[in-house]
This record gives structure tokens, sequence and C-alpha cells, in this order.
């Protein structure tokens, strides 16, 4: 049966001839095999126009280059020199964020009581990420972009509820990351930091890290970058769980001291548990030294303390949620049902 | 004839064959397959309701999680989809980029999809990790383009989100050269192989009236022998100015579909060839200007109605039913999944058989979990 269409037609495929079976079939698939098995051996398969020869890559002692375009969880930028974060708290990747992890609270002159274009706290539900880029894509500040930093696993998920501190990066990492894409939007970006910096005063808007981010922030990330075939991953200082040489110990105090924290913090405490997981976390990896790490831990700024119970529980009564953020979360809901009904 | 007891057992839900969490509820007696029922359900994620309170450009990235193996296909679902609604032009360029993703997207669903059904035959990991090898090259391609391997999110209304990196012509040529020789390898290594022949042939027959009565598409329809396929019946994007063909099979075994699947990566690389020779002509820009900034995106509202957009995926027709009320967000939505229609004639197929051949005949309609359940 044949069937014409607009250029092309229907062809029926030629299921061979019944032949007398003697293994014939099963000689040439073998036939294949061995010669793949022997170029296993003797070739490497290096470009996409080859076929056989080895294609596995030893990870992670070998690492394949990433491609700019990669994408993995987003991050903040401030701007190497000032310190100044980019982000103005204008709430777009919030509201785009399909699974709606993005949290944030605008950070308010405290003379004037104004809200200001800078962020107060920012929190990424790392864990519901989905890594779609839609916020990076969306921000019109250029202040979320997305990283290559991929190695997070981790047992500590209340840990993936990344904060402000955890979250910035210097431009200069991204640079090196995604170079092309950071000359496309640089101009841009740094003259509309100009313009909201000079609505910003004091502290407001200055990044956690910038205090101790050496003027060449990440020199890990350099390094790779500079026409190295196969670049280490960057490795930035991120307090989750680092490998360390003691794992089990360290990860049980680890975890203690977080449960104490948060047990600490239901009681109204206040919050110990960040510089004791810095504390603990293996800084043979990290590319900051441990105390200019710790020294540039957030003092807390009223953003949204988290605990494992506002994590799982939606809005528990007992935390200290922001107040705007409980309402809209409840109107959000009421809008949801009546959507529904 | 001896007469033996009637026995039901449960094949699955966690794990039948590496497919997914899917239950088949089989009645054996003996070793033969007297009824078959297919439970499904533990995947849900809620997709289509998600859909309501969503703005279409938010539902982008989860229709990436459909068909986990076919993201750029499913884009291309919503894509068609939403621009029909709301009555949006694509540009030339976009429109070819789009084809050589979504043909790309066949290949290497087809290349691990026939390897899977090897594997489940027995044939352990050799003819898979040919065909992993070769999605891993189309896959790298991908996250080049979309910064992702899978969960590409690569399209938006009115075009693509970002036109294709320098490096990526150079490496796709690359690949264009490797892809011949995958396929007469796969081709010589498995067809007419005394095993697959023993294992698939007269296996799992699904009759022409029997699949257009359950409203099989794809591969599966087309190996037994109905010449259906979304890209010829409805064409869509440019692919009326793309010569191909349609494999079909005459049996409709799973000798057949085997077959077509390896003929349709031929076909594939045959429209990829073609995209390729014209991509540096084609005008347009990888996205309607209208459309271009993600704002505009985020603000987009249909018009009041209702449209039915479906492609071609590799595993059948996709289609998006979309009932917009003017608003940015979807009134009603709802996906026509391919592999979900195609798993329901399951108990049909292996009604006679051994329990040996559920797997295969399993694996022979190629189905991903995440699409089934959504
Ligand atoms: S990448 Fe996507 S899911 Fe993750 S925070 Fe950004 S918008 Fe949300
Ligand atoms: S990251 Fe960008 S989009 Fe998100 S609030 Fe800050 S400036 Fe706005």
């Amino acid at each position: 049966m044949t069937v014409e269409f607009d250029r092309g037609k229907a062809y029926v495929v030629d299921r061979g001839q019944p032949k007398l079976r003697a293994g014939q079939g099963m000689i040439a698939g073998l036939d294949v095999v061995i010669r793949h098995f022997f170029s296993a051996f003797t070739k490497k398969l290096e470009t996409p126009d080859e076929t056989s020869g080895v294609f596995t890559v030893q990870y992670p002692e070998e690492r394949l280059a990433m491609p700019e375009a990669f994408r993995n969880f987003p991050i903040l930028l401030f701007d190497d020199t000032t310190g100044q974060e980019l982000c103005t708290s204008c709430f777009q990747c919030e509201r785009i964020c399909p699974p709606q992890v993005i949290h944030m609270t605008q950070a308010v002159d405290p003379t004037t009581g104004k809200p200001v274009p800078a962020v107060a706290e920012f929190m990424i539900e790392y864990d519901a990420c989905m890594s779609c880029g839609l916020c990076a894509e969306v921000c019109p500040f250029d202040a979320i972009k997305m990283d290559h930093d991929f190695e997070l696993a981790t047992d500590d998920r209340a840990g993936m509820t990344v904060r402000k501190a955890d979250l910035d990066r210097p431009v200069s990492y991204y640079e090196t990351i995604a170079p092309t894409r950071w000359a496309e939007v640089k101009d841009g970006a740094y003259k509309k930091l100009q313009g909201n910096i000079k609505r910003r005063s004091g502290s407001i808007g200055l990044s956690p890290r910038a205090a101790t981010a050496p003027k060449k922030a990440a020199p890990a990330a350099a390094k790779p970058a500079a026409g190295v075939a196969k670049p280490v991953a960057v490795k930035t200082a991120m307090p989750m769980a680092a490998p360390g040489k003691n794992m089990s110990e360290e990860k049980l105090a680890r975890l203690l001291s977080i449960r104490a924290a948060n047990v600490a913090k239901a009681g109204g405490a206040a919050p110990a548990e960040a510089e004791e997981v810095l504390a603990t976390a293996d800084t043979d990896d990290v590319a900051e030294a441990p105390a200019a790490v710790a020294a540039a831990r957030p003092v807390s700024s009223g953003g949204i303390p988290f605990s494992a119970d506002n994590l799982l529980g939606g809005v528990p009564a007992n935390t200290t949620m922001a107040e705007d953020k409980v309402e809209r979360l409840k109107s959000i809901r009421s809008g949801n049902l009546a959507r529904r009904g | 004839m001896l007469k033996t007891q009637e026995l039901q057992i449960n094949i699955g839900p966690q794990h039948p064959s590496t497919h997914g969490v899917f239950r088949l509820v089989v009645t054996v007696d003996g070793e033969t397959i007297v009824d078959l029922k297919p439970v499904f359900g533990y995947l849900h994620r809620n997709h289509e309701q998600l859909a309501e309170v969503s703005t279409y450009i938010q539902m982008m990235p989860f229709t990436d999680r459909l068909d986990y193996f076919n993201s750029m296909a499913n884009n291309f679902g919503l894509a068609i989809a939403v621009e029909k609604l709301a009555g949006i032009e694509v540009p030339q360029r976009a429109n070819y980029i789009r084809v050589l993703m979504a043909e790309l997207t066949r290949i290497l669903n087809h290349a691990a999809a026939v390897a899977f059904m090897i594997n489940d035959m027995g044939a352990w990991q050799t003819p898979l990790a040919f065909g992993m090898r070769e999605r891993e090259k189309i896959l790298d391609l991908f996250e080049m383009a979309s910064g992702a391997r899978m969960m590409c999110n690569y399209f938006r209304f009115g075009g693509i989100v970002r036109d294709l990196p320098p490096d990526f012509m150079p490496l796709l040529n690359d690949l264009m050269k490797a892809l011949p020789t995958f396929f007469d390898e796969t081709e010589r290594l498995l067809r007419e192989n005394e095993i697959l022949l023993l294992r698939s042939e007269g296996v799992g027959i699904l009759p022409k009236e029997v699949a257009a009565s359950y409203s099989v598409t794809g591969p599966v329809l087309r190996a037994s022998g109905v010449p259906y396929d979304v890209r010829k019946a409805e064409p869509y994007s440019v692919y009326n100015e793309l010569d191909f063909d349609v494999p079909i099979g005459s049996v409709g075994d799973i000798y057949d579909r085997f077959l077509v699947r390896i003929e349709e990566m031929r076909q594939s690389y045959r429209i990829v060839q073609q995209v390729i020779e014209r991509l540096p002509d084609t005008t347009g820009g990888h996205i309607n200007p209208a459309m271009a900034s993600i704002g505009k995106q985020k603000a987009l509202k249909p018009p009041v109605g209702d449209v039915y957009g479906r492609v071609e995926t590799p595993k059948g027709e996709l289609g998006f039913y979309i009932v917009s009320d003017g608003s940015a967000r979807p009134y009603r939505y709802k996906v026509r999944a391919p592999s979900f229609i195609n798993l329901t004639p399951i108990g049909d197929m292996c009604r006679g058989h051994k329990v040996a051949d559920v797997v295969v005949i399993l694996g022979s309609i190629d189905i991903v979990l995440g699409e089934v359940d959504r």
C-alpha cells in the first residue's frame, strides 16, 4: 500500500526475508558489538561525528565544559566594587516563578519609613525550584541569574531554603560563567544600578557578602574559565553540605545544631544556626577563609526567619513571618478559593 | 486438556521494567495471560489544575515535565495551541529552529525507545549504551541552546527564547555525520536477529481497527498500518515546506514498531538536513517582535474562546485543549497525552501471550509515565 501525501508518501517498512535461521542475524549483531568493544580500548570519542570509542567521562575527576546557557539555580548579583546588590525588590521574579518558590521583603528606609529599591530579605526554596530560568529572564535589573554550580546534594533539607547571604554572588563571578550573556546586558544593568543606589541609604542594599568579598572575588572562578578544556566547577562558599573528612560526625553535629536552633527559635530565641552551620562546614572546599565567610553572614535583617515549621506547614501561627507575607498568602488562598467556586 | 487455576498477580507498581511507577493487574493461567488491566495514576502531579492558576507562560516549564524525554516537543504543543488561540505569528527562522529541535527530539526519543525495548527483551545494556550515546550528543546540543538537557523550556509564544548559539551549528553538523552510521549499526545489530525475531514477530499485534478505535497515535498506530501523522494530516509550523515520508508497518506487531521507529529516525534525519540547508536563508529572527519581551509573554491574554492545538511528538499526537475566558490564566486546560492513550490497549495486545512478553509489549509502546499520569 502506498499513500501519497503532499511532499512525501507513506511506505511499508521492509520486514526482511524469512531466511534460513542459522544465526546470521546474531552474527551480524555481534560483529557490531565486537567492533565497538575493541574501539572502547583504543579510542576516545571526543567529537560527535564518531560513533565508536569511550564516551563516558570519569566524573568527578573529569568534567565536561558547561555551555554558557546552562542553568541550574538562581543566584543574586552584587557589584564588586560598591557591594551594592542589583536587586530592587520589584517582585517580578516572585510573581512569575511557576512553583512560587521565591519570597522577598522590600527594604524600608528607617528614617522616612518609605520603601526603597533594595531588598531586605530574599529567599529561594532551592528544593522546589525547577530551574526553569523564568526569574532570570524576567528580571528587569539583571539582578537574578542562573548559576552553573550543580553540586548541591545535601542531607539538610532545610538548608535548601537559601537566603540572601548565600544567594549573593559578585558580578565578576557571573562574568566568568557567562561572559557573553553578561556583556549583552552589562551597561544597562549598571546604569539602572547607579540610579537605584541614589535612592538607597546607609547599609541598605549592601550585600552581606560584600564586606569581605575580595576585589577580584571568587578567585577559584577565574582560573578554570581561562581556556582550560575541562574546567573544574566553580565551588563558591556555599555553606551547604560541604564534603568533609569526618562526614558522619560532622553531619550529626550540624543536624543537632540546626534542630536546637529551630527549637530555640520556636521559643523566640535569637537565631544561631547560621554560624554553626558554617563552623562545621569543611573549609578545604571553600574559596574564602572561614572567618571571613562567617563575618559575611547577614545580621538578621528583619526578614523571614525560617524554621522547619514554616517550610512544612504553610504559615504557622507562632512564627514571626512578616505580616505582609501572611496577608499575601491569605489573599492568594482566598483568591484561589474564589476562582474555584 | 489440563485445567489449571487462574491466578491474579500484580506487576508493579514499583517499577515494571524501568518505565516508571505503574501497575499491571495480570490474570494468568500458567504462563499465559488471560487478562491484563493497566492501573495508572501513581505519578499524578495535577498538571491540568495547575494550569488554571498559572499564566500561560508559567505553564511552559511545566510541559517539560509531561514527557520528560521530549520536552522540546511538548513545548511545541503548548506554543502551537496558545499561538492559535491568541493569533500570534511565528517568524520563519523561529519555525525552522522549532522544527529542528522537534526532529532532533524524535531521533533521541526513538534511539532511546528502541534501545529500552531491546533492553526489556534481555539484551542488557549494550544496545542501550549505543542509543544513549547518540541521545547524549543531542542533549548536549539542547543544553547549549536552551540551558538544560531535558527540561528545555525553550519555546515562547511567537518563537523561541533565544537564537542558536554560534557553536551550535558546527556541532550539529558533526553529529549529522555520525547519525547515519548509528542508524545502520542499530539496524544491523538487531534487524533479523534471531532472538529479537522470536520475541517480537507476531507478538503484541494491534490490528488496525482496534488501534483506530482506541485512538492510538504515533509509531504504534503507524506500525499497525495506518498512515496517520499529524505533520501530514494537519501540517503545522513549516512541515508543509519539508519533504519526508511516513513509514508504516504491515502486521502491527512489536517487530513492526521497532522497524517503524528506525525508519522514522531516518526521516527525521532528512528533515534536519533540509532545515540545516535552509536555516541560513531564513528571515524573521527567533521571535515575533510583538512578543519578544518576557513582559509580553507574561501579560498574554488570549481572547475568549477555545482551541485545540496538536503536534506529532515522538510518541504520538500531543494535543492541548485550552479554553480562555479572556484572562491571563486558562479557564480550562486539557492535555491529550499520547502515552496515556497508547497505553490503554495494552490488555488487548497482551492477551494470549506469555508473562515475559508483557514487558516487551510495554516497551514497544514507548510510554513515559510523566505523561501518562500528568
Ligand atoms: S528558576 Fe524557575 S522555579 Fe526556580 S526560582 Fe526561578 S522562576 Fe522559580
Ligand atoms: S531579582 Fe530582579 S525581578 Fe526579582 S525582585 Fe530583584 S530586581 Fe526584581
